[in-house]
């Protein structure tokens, strides 16, 4: 319960910004009515972003994927001498 | 294959820092320049600037809909 009224005062101050921006002209009436798409729009392309740079920087630690291909290899031999199903082979 | 994964990444961060600049300059920029400027043919009209994005974001929700429609539909028929 705590959590949807944390959203919803969020959503319901960034409104009242919003309206207080279009009522007062601080910022140009065109611009002030741009600003919630532009907003989206932005937020979308920040986690493309995000997501994009997690790929590239994903760490693939090769020598110890070596070591469990030889972890598994032990396993499979020592489970079919105690007569275990190790699956395919 | 984490040459192609860096690849996949690479691609996307050009494609949404591209997607901002274009957007910021075609929102934020475009009105202040004059109107018979030849930067103008780079860009759409700009009711499209609200246009497109509102277009994607429904198209968005409905595939999204479809695909959770298609899933429940597919896991009660095979309880059944």
């Amino acid at each position: 319960m705590k959590h949807i009224i944390k959203i919803m005062s969020l959503l319901v101050s960034v409104s009242a910004f919003w309206i207080s921006l279009l009522l007062t002209s601080i910022i140009p009436e065109s611009y002030t009515l741009l600003l919630p798409i532009y907003l989206i729009v932005s937020l979308g392309c920040y986690g493309l972003l995000m997501v994009g740079i997690g790929l590239m920087r994903f760490p693939t630690c090769p020598y110890e994927s070596v070591l469990l291909q030889q972890d598994i290899v032990e396993a499979k031999e020592f489970l079919k001498e105690n007569e275990v199903d190790v699956g395919s082979d | 294959m984490e040459l192609a994964d860096r690849a996949v990444g690479l691609l996307l961060s050009i494609i949404s820092l591209s997607i901002f600049t274009y957007y910021t300059f075609w929102v934020i920029i475009l009105p202040f320049v004059d109107s018979d400027n030849f930067v103008h043919k780079y860009f759409l009209p700009q009711e499209y600037a609200i246009l497109l994005p509102v277009y994607a974001g429904v198209t968005l929700i409905c595939f999204l809909s479809v695909f959770i429609g298609y899933v429940m539909l597919k896991s009660k028929k095979k309880k059944a």
